[in-house]
């Protein structure tokens, strides 16, 4: 049981819970939050489950949570765990079971008044032609071939296939394909699953929102965004659907063995790991990586199908329709990053569960058009309030290993909203608020209601006073599918 | 009177069931029954009660290796979600033939998957605990949507 007691107030917006609160610590465990975030986390286990990651070998400096931090399977969602690649383990638990469940924003040349009187029509369009739902198949049928081609070159291979531009390779992280993704570690049942998938939007909490650009906070960066106010821009929230989830569940079955044969005790079976430097590390980080440019690759496919399907709709409306990628993060992946550990410059393996990367200016791998300014972090909320555009600092590599917080978080259970929320009443009030929303089933919207969610606004206010990101701009809902 | 087979209870972020059985081999069948109760028809609406099913048109066998009972149930599961997406399928008749730590084998019927309520996409070890009871058995199960 964390309390609040147990925390020690570093500075503003930096809680530490040391390592001495208990005896299988390695390294302290930190909050970014505000007073009222801190108190929310301390109602379910997410404190706890933060506790448990500096139990993890390997980790180094100290573990940490963003403020949007909320419980989730072994490690809380919103945390970052820094291990040595050397010494430390890699684990599919800090990853997630959504591989590169991440965001892309793309931009226009439109305004948002523009095309406000026809969101009806956008939105039933988005509705009927992006594959989306529960088990829905999209019409990419993979052959063998192709899958272990998707695996291994991400965005690349879709860009290859006609889905998209070089351009947008230029603008997503890793290029859209992580190296050192093997398609030899993924297995049969989980290339299975990918092969009608690629192309979809899958459920839950993903979405395509067309949007406005309400405010700019910082107009230098968001000019080299390319974000002004009053612009329709729109989002794609997607992961890596059935095929990374499998890819998730095979480890965390075959690494049980692991945990044994390297003596490794834990306080919670979802961390299962292996040493990085090992037969079964490498395995899940190459498997992990193909994952992750499945993810990729869907939401290249996905941005294609978003672009024909505006195009179409607005034409005769805006004669201008061309769609330009901002940029693609991802939110739930591990990476090989070199950062200071003790005035040296150490290889560590970053994972980042709901949570950002947050790169400042010069970073290596940052476009060239960015590269002055920093890293995109986009922040997508929930379908009632608000989304962010923040770009990413020097300080976020000082503080929290270059990363940034992903959402909002969770703070109603799903089977909560269900019986407080109707799905239909939403739907109306949303409307009445001047945003259309259609989704799948009217349970899986009132699921994914505003009120089910932690302040955007709030969550985003602690990253920006802490100086990890700045924000950009804030972004609108015009118009969401969901699945 | 009906022995109660599952409960869907509640988590912040997912889907969770409880499932019961007399036996440890009755805990598999259930949790089996409660996880497709959640996801999908053909069950109809009640689902306490034996479900009114058009006669069950197919059947699998399922054949799995672990190291103890927790393992294996989250694999059982696991299996199942893996069949329900790549094959179309739902169950709704599971019998467990062996059941050890160490091993299962089942088999199980159902059709084909008529509409979708819910998207499992895998069962966790999050909170997971096969426990003894006076009734026999439970466990707590919850799943990644």
């Amino acid at each position: 049981m964390v309390n609040k007691q147990d925390f020690k107030k570093v500075e503003e917006y930096v809680y530490e819970i040391p390592k001495s609160f208990r005896p299988d610590m390695r390294v302290p465990a930190r909050l970014y939050a505000d007073e009222e975030l801190l108190e929310a986390a301390l109602g379910d286990r997410s404190l706890r489950q933060l506790v448990n990651t500096a139990t993890l070998p390997g980790v180094v400096k100290y573990t940490l949570a963003m403020p949007d931090i909320h419980q989730g399977y072994g490690p809380p969602i919103g945390g970052v765990i820094p291990s040595k690649a050397s010494t430390g383990i890699i684990s599919p638990g800090a990853v997630g079971y959504d591989i590169n469940c991440g965001v892309r924003l793309l931009r226009s040349n439109i305004l948002a008044e523009e095309v406000k009187p026809i969101m009806g029509d956008i939105v039933n369009a988005l509705f009927q032609g992006v594959p989306s739902g529960v088990g829905r198949s999209g019409d990419v049928r993979l052959s063998h071939r192709d899958t272990d081609n998707v695996l291994e070159r991400g965005s690349a291979w879709a860009v290859s296939q006609g889905y998209g531009t070089k351009d947008d390779l230029e603008h997503t992280e890793e290029r859209g394909g992580m190296a050192g993704a093997e398609a030899r570690a993924v297995s049969p049942k989980a290339k299975k699953r990918g092969r009608d998938q690629l192309g979809t939007l899958g459920s839950g909490n993903h979405f395509v929102e067309v949007a406005e650009v309400e405010e700019v906070y910082d107009r230098k960066v968001a000019e080299a965004f390319g974000l002004f106010e009053g612009q329709m821009v729109v989002w794609i929230h997607s992961g890596s659907r059935g095929l990374g989830h499998q890819v998730c569940t095979d480890y965390v079955r075959d690494l049980q063995k692991a945990v044994t044969k390297y003596g490794i005790k834990l306080p919670d079976r979802e961390l299962v790991c292996a040493p990085f430097d090992s037969p079964e590390g490498r395995d899940y980080f190459a498997a992990m990586a193909s994952a992750a440019n499945y993810a990729w690759a869907n939401r290249q496919v996905l941005a294609h199908r978003v672009r024909r399907i505006l195009d179409d709709v607005l034409a005769g409306v805006v004669k201008d329709r061309e769609l330009t990628l901002v940029y693609d993060v991802t939110h739930n992946i591990a990476k090989l990053e070199e950062h200071p550990i003790d005035g040296q410059l150490t290889k560590l393996v970053i994972h980042r569960k709901g949570a950002t990367r947050a790169f400042g200016p010069g970073m290596e791998g940052l476009p060239a058009n960015y590269r002055e300014v920093g890293q995109p972090v986009l922040i997508p909320g929930d379908m009632g309030t608000a989304s962010y555009v923040l770009v990413g600092t020097a300080k976020a590599m000082e503080k929290t290993f270059g990363t940034s917080c992903h959402g909002a978080g969770r703070v109603m259970s799903r089977r909560a909203a269900k019986t407080k929320i109707r799905g239909q009443e939403l739907a109306k009030e949303l409307r009445s608020q001047g945003i259309i929303v259609r989704g799948g089933s009217m349970a899986g919207l009132a699921e994914e209601a505003p009120a089910a969610y932690k302040d955007v606004d709030r969550v985003v206010n602690v990253v920006h006073s802490l100086g990890i990101a700045r924000k950009v701009a804030r972004v609108v809902p015009l118009g969401v599918i969901k699945g | 009177m009906m022995t109660k087979r599952f409960d869907e209870i509640e988590h912040t972020a997912d889907l969770a069931i409880r499932a019961y059985g007399r036996d440890m081999k009755e805990l598999f069948a259930n949790a089996a029954y409660g996880m497709f109760a959640l996801m999908a028809e053909p069950f109809g609406l009640s689902l306490r009660t034996k479900p009114s099913l058009e006669e069950p048109t197919r059947e699998r066998e399922v054949s799995l290796e672990a190291t103890d009972y927790e393992s294996l149930l989250v694999d059982w599961l696991n299996e199942l979600i893996y069949l329900h997406e790549v094959e179309g399928e739902t169950y709704s008749q599971f019998t467990i033939e062996t059941l050890s730590p160490a091993e299962l084998k089942a088999h199980v019927t159902g059709g084909p998957t008529k509409s979708k309520t819910k998207a499992i996409k895998a069962a966790t070890f999050h909170e997971l605990e096969v426990v003894k009871t006076d009734k026999g058995y439970e466990a707590t199960i919850v799943f990644d949507v």
